[in-house]
């Protein structure tokens, strides 16, 4: 049995439909990344799981127990529910340990110290416990916060952007420890985030939000590698859309004859997604494209291409990529997804 | 250490003086008759004042923090109907001068007095300031903090007690303060509702016996109360916690069916605090005739000017103090900032009379002249102004001071173009409660105008002294009026953060 | 600049308050009795006398306190008071100069200062105010009040300076422990009224049998309502009853100058007598001129044997009436 179900659950703000039909399952111990853009009803989801607001229709159950639904909204302090917010939201009249402590208070002074101690221990902040929030960095706030949500051992952990105001290398480093926090105290999580990046290393499933509707529920390979459709694609990595013509099973493209990966019917045409990574610069004095434009990150570059009928972005290994002015022919590593237009 | 300012060191020292110039008047007068002072001092009936006088600070003051948090918390947090008017509606009674309270609850129930009385006028006078300093620290505090207490397993009041109040226990201990301080140091309503209190008994011992010794030993006693009164602010307001900027909606608690239960609450105490004197000046007004409306143009016009006059004067010195002891804080500047406090609670009759001895004997070129008046508000009431203008001058951060200078300003000018206008908000909240309390005030303002100066306040004696109550009901209704202007214009900056909430 | 403009558009109050500044060679009367009273009669004398008057409007008792702060620095020329009390404060501090003979012999021995300090002006008669439907048997004496029958039906204004004074008068006449045990009963007795003008109201309106006042409350209400309209009649207590004492309101000078004088004899002239007479229904004192309405005459009031220049010791008074729990 699933550890949570939310089932078809909408929820009306005035006249405007925020969530519809939402519904997601959660196994014990797993984390389910909710990926959207901002607006796309993420907090909201958030709020209803968390209990501050009520369903408009549908119902959440958490470990069996029905916590909202049309007739009832459990109240937010008797679902063992952990929350981390986005601005991390500290108790600024209380240390370290106090806030951890916080949400303690019905164990015993000794049983209460030594959980303390131990969230604190896992989140590295062990000499950091007199401290007061203001005098902490942008990852330590979000270590205590975490440890805090953590340490009454809630059913459920809801992490909304949690990396958000960080900066990008803080944000890699924190994601790997949060992770093991999380395995460590075998902690059921929803992660709330627009960053893709994120969604894919940090979730067990990710489930993709667009405009109120969940439009696509996977692993994080499932999502990369077939997303549901051309919006999903792009805005899950970096894609290149070529218009494109089913014939004879293969696609025809102007970047050539490409296998697709789904079932496709004979005489359709549409658009395939590739993704920048899956081309392949072949050096070669006779080409018939051209490296117009590079930016070197070291670990690989991004080489724009300038073929007979397109410009395309193609990702390629740093130390082997083609300098600007080469020549070179493009190929398309494996399958795409093709889309029809519909 | 950066030295301060020339002109606010200045302007600082010059406030201070003044406000000891009252206790330098008292110990002169308590050094002439030391005897007779203790004697005084000694009496039975100086222990029942005293008691009287802390049962009923102590319990204004709890009552007064109690309508005022529950106002402000129902206002800014929950999705209370029509909100913005209760914000309003908690206000008012900061524009009505508390005898002016008394009098509309005397006209109709001529039994009420005593201590019941006193308790209840003056808590409904004060709860405005718990109201304005409480709703503006509740808007500021993290919103987010609250709803992860909830989600750690604490129902809506744990949150309240264990989250909410320390955040906005500084503002509520300093509005708490001033409560107190009024409480001690007023005059009109408690003479008018007949319960004793050191004031009551200093103006007696002024006015029945003209024996200025045992008023100045009953007066050194009401310092003494204040400074204690102000330890134990400054002992336990806690410190003050500077939220971070916090992300994310502000959303508004839903009270469900009992969002109705809390608007008719806040409704009934709005009827008490300003409905009941507002009519019942009303019913007087319409029974009116030939009432002369060109008298009415010349004192509201006088009432303005001096109440402007005033309010500027004292957002001056305490812009001047606030930057000194906030900014540049030393050992000094605390000094300065305390002892312009410790008159406060001193009966506005005091510090008149120590300003006519002083002006007759010391100035006279300044006696009976506005700029005495102005000095007296100026001890009077700095200290009303300077929790407003404190507080957003100490909340802008250095950095941009320092950004400033680093782009060439000098100190002084970082200061007047960058620091004050950040802070301007502020200080002109400062400038309208100190001009909305010289509007309200009496018993200075008949002992230092000018001669042949009239205020609403002047003219609202006059007719109250010699006339019917009902007379004098169109220059209270006037005054109210008038004073009603800055007191929302304190609300609106509180009603526009109100309506930010969703 | 938006700060600069704010405080230029400040500082003009300032400087339009500050050109309304003392002319110095003006009479300066520190006055006690309101400006509506006063106000006309000061024009009268400017019209009459083309000096300059400028008044300066206060409770008799925070200007005599004034007056004491400022001492021989007062700019203060006359002080005209509403009760002895306030005058006796400032003659016995030193500051009033006397009142010279013609002036002072102007009214009877009784109703000024002994010691020709200040002199009388006006005089208000302590009388009680019944409802002649309630009260059928008038209490002969002040004492009578003590009864167990008054429970609830008398009205007194224990914080009202004339009420003080007749304390005072009592305490002459039969001592502080007679006076304290009237005041006790009083405690019982009495409903408490802030004002003698509320007193009147309640007894007019029915809600309250008999009052402590002034007598020129009644006959202030009567000019305004018509005589056979009031509810409510007036009653003396028996001779020399302290509940008859006659207070006066009186004027001292401060600095002796031509004007201060010219201002005293006018306030004793025929039209300045008059004119209090008619416009407060109080009595007149120069004798000779004789008060408005049909006013018991003041020579046939049997008021106590009182000095007034005694009534000076209110901290007594308020100490005994604060031990009757009164105030």
């Amino acid at each position: 049995m699933p550890l949570l179900e939310i089932n078809d659950v909408s929820v009306c703000f005035g006249d405007t439909e925020v969530l519809s039909g939402i519904t997601l399952e959660l196994e014990s111990k797993q984390l389910l990344a909710v990926l959207g853009a901002s607006g796309a009803g993420k907090s909201t989801l958030m709020r209803l799981i968390a209990g501050f607001d009520s369903v408009g229709a549908g119902s959440i159950v958490l470990d069996g127990e029905t916590l909202s639904d049309t007739s009832k909204t459990v109240a937010p302090e008797k679902r063992s529910i952990g929350i981390v917010p986005q601005d991390s939201a500290l108790f600024p009249h209380l240390n370290v340990g106090q806030n951890i402590g916080f949400g303690l208070s019905a164990l015993s002074k000794e049983a209460r110290a030594e959980r303390v101690g131990e969230l604190l221990r896992l989140v590295r902040m062990e000499e950091f416990a007199s401290r007061m929030p203001q005098e902490l960095s942008g990852g330590q706030v979000q270590r205590v916060a975490l440890a805090r949500a953590l340490a009454p051992k809630p059913k459920l952990v809801l992490l909304d952007e949690p990396f958000s105001a960080l900066d990008a290398e803080l944000r890699g480093q924190l994601r790997e420890e949060v992770r093991q926090v999380l395995r460590a105290e075998g902690a059921t999580a929803v992660l709330v985030t627009h960053d893709q990046e994120e969604a894919l290393s940090l979730a067990d499933r990710v489930a993709v939000l667009r405009e109120g509707k969940i439009i696509q529920v996977g692993s994080p390979s499932e999502i990369y590698n077939s997303p549901a459709d051309v919006g999903i694609a792009t805005f899950l990595g970096e894609s290149v859309l070529v218009d494109g013509k089913v014939s004879g099973g293969k696609i025809l493209t102007d970047l050539g004859s490409l296998s697709a990966l789904n079932n496709v019917a004979e005489g359709a045409t549409g658009v395939v997604a590739i993704r920048s990574e899956n081309f392949y610069l072949q050096p070669n004095p006779t080409g018939d494209s051209e490296v117009v434009g590079r930016v070197f990150f070291g670990h690989d570059a991004l080489v724009e291409v300038q073929t007979p009928k397109l410009r395309i972005r193609a990702r390629s290994n740093g130390p082997f990529a083609p300098e600007v002015g080469m020549r070179v022919t493009v190929w398309v590593r494996g399958a795409v997804n093709f889309y029809p237009s519909s | 250490m950066q030295r301060p300012p020339i002109a606010a060191v200045a302007l600082g020292l010059l406030a201070a003086l003044a406000s000891l110039i009252p206790i330098g008047y008292l110990l002169l007068r308590l050094f002439e008759g030391f005897e007779a002072a203790l004697a005084e001092l000694a009496r039975a009936r100086t222990l029942e004042l005293l008691l009287n006088t802390i049962g009923l600070t102590v319990s204004v003051s709890l009552t007064a923090l109690a309508i005022g948090a529950v106002q402000a918390w129902l206002t800014v947090r929950t999705n209370l109907p029509l909100a913005p008017v209760f914000a309003v509606l908690a206000t008012l009674p900061l524009a009505i001068p508390s005898y002016v309270l008394a009098l509309g609850y005397l006209s109709v129930f001529p039994w009420f007095s005593g201590f019941w009385a006193a308790w209840f006028t003056l808590s409904l006078a004060t709860s405005p300031y718990v109201f304005l300093a409480l709703s503006a620290a509740l808007i500021s505090s993290n919103f987010a903090a609250e709803e992860v207490a909830r989600s750690l397993g604490k129902n809506r009041w744990q949150v309240i007690k264990s989250v909410t109040w320390p955040q906005v226990r500084p503002a509520a201990f300093a509005s708490v303060l001033l409560v107190a301080l009024y409480t001690l140091s007023e005059f009109g309503a408690i003479a008018l509702l007949r319960f004793d209190t050191f004031t009551r008994a200093i103006y007696n011992a002024y006015r029945g016996s003209f024996d200025r010794t045992s008023a100045a030993a009953l007066a050194l006693v009401l310092v003494a109360l204040t400074l204690v009164v102000i330890y134990f602010e400054r002992r336990y307001r806690g410190d003050r916690w500077q939220a971070p900027t916090a992300s994310g909606r502000k959303r508004r608690i839903d009270l469900g069916r009992a969002r109705i239960l809390a608007a008719v609450g806040l409704g009934i105490i709005g009827l008490f605090g300003a409905g009941v004197p507002v009519v019942s000046l009303i019913g007087w007004s319409v029974n009116q005739t030939g009432f002369d409306l060109l008298r009415l143009g010349e004192l509201v016009a006088s009432s303005l000017a001096v109440a402007i006059a005033a309010g500027v004067v004292i957002g001056i010195f305490a812009l001047a103090i606030s930057v000194w002891n906030l900014r540049y804080s030393s050992r000094l500047s605390g000094a300065v900032d305390l002892t312009a406090w410790a008159a406060h609670a001193l009966p506005a009759v005091v510090v008149a009379l120590a300003l006519v001895y002083f002006g007759a004997n010391l100035v006279p070129g300044i006696y009976q002249s506005i700029w005495l008046l102005l000095l007296g508000y100026l001890i009077l009431f700095l200290p009303n102004a300077l929790g407003l203008v404190g507080t957003p001058i100490a909340l802008v951060p250095r950095s941009i001071e320092e950004v400033a200078r680093s782009q060439g300003l000098s100190k002084n000018a970082a200061l007047t173009k960058v620091v004050l206008p950040i802070a301007l908000p502020g200080i002109l909240a400062g400038v309208a409660l100190a001009s909305l309390t010289v509007l309200k005030e009496l018993p200075a303002t008949l002992l230092l105008r000018p001669n042949e100066l009239d205020t609403l306040a002047t003219e609202l004696w006059q007719a109250t002294e010699v006339l019917a109550y009902s007379q004098a009901a169109p220059y209270a209704l006037a005054l109210i009026i008038i004073a009603g202007v800055p007191a929302l214009a304190l609300n609106a900056q509180a009603r526009k953060l109100i309506s930010e909430v969703s | 600049m938006k700060l600069r403009g704010a405080l230029a558009l400040t500082l003009l109050p300032i400087l339009l308050l500050s050109g309304c500044s003392v002319e110095d060679d003006a009479l300066l009367v520190y006055s006690g009795r309101s400006e509506a009273l006063l106000g006309p009669l000061v024009e009268k004398f400017e019209q009459e006398s083309g000096l300059d008057v400028e008044v300066r409007y206060a409770g008799s008792a925070e200007l005599a306190a004034q007056l004491l702060e400022e001492g021989e620095n007062s700019p203060a020329d006359v002080f005209l008071a509403q009760d002895a009390g306030a005058l006796g404060a400032a003659a016995k501090a030193g500051l009033l100069t006397g009142i010279p003979d013609e002036i002072y012999s102007l009214v009877p021995s009784g109703y000024s200062a002994a010691d020709q300090s200040w002199v009388g002006v006006s005089g208000r008669a302590r009388v009680l105010v019944f409802d002649p439907g309630k009260v059928s048997e008038l209490p002969a004496s002040i004492f009578d009040l003590e009864d167990a029958s008054w429970q609830g039906r008398i009205g007194i204004a224990p914080t009202n300076a004339s009420f003080q004074a007749f304390v005072t008068a009592m305490r002459i006449l039969h001592g502080d422990a007679r006076t304290l045990a009237w005041l006790e009963a009083m405690k019982v007795n009495a409903v408490i009224y802030e004002k003698n003008g509320a007193i009147l109201e309640a007894v007019e309106a029915g809600q309250l049998d008999a009052g402590l006042i002034n007598h020129y409350y009644w006959y202030a209400r009567a000019k305004d309502v018509g005589q056979a309209q009031m509810n409510s009649r007036l009653a003396q207590f028996q001779a020399a009853d302290a509940g008859n004492l006659v207070n006066v309101a009186g004027v001292g000078i401060l600095n002796s100058t031509d004007a201060a004088e010219q201002f005293v004899s006018f306030l004793l002239s025929e039209t300045g007598q008059q004119y209090f007479a008619q416009e407060t229904r109080e009595y007149p004192l120069v004798e000779g001129i004789s008060p408005a309405d049909e006013l018991t005459p003041l020579a046939d009031i049997p008021t106590p044997a009182i000095d007034l220049s005694d009534l000076d010791t209110l901290a007594e008074t308020l100490e005994l009436i604060r031990q009757a729990g009164l105030i």
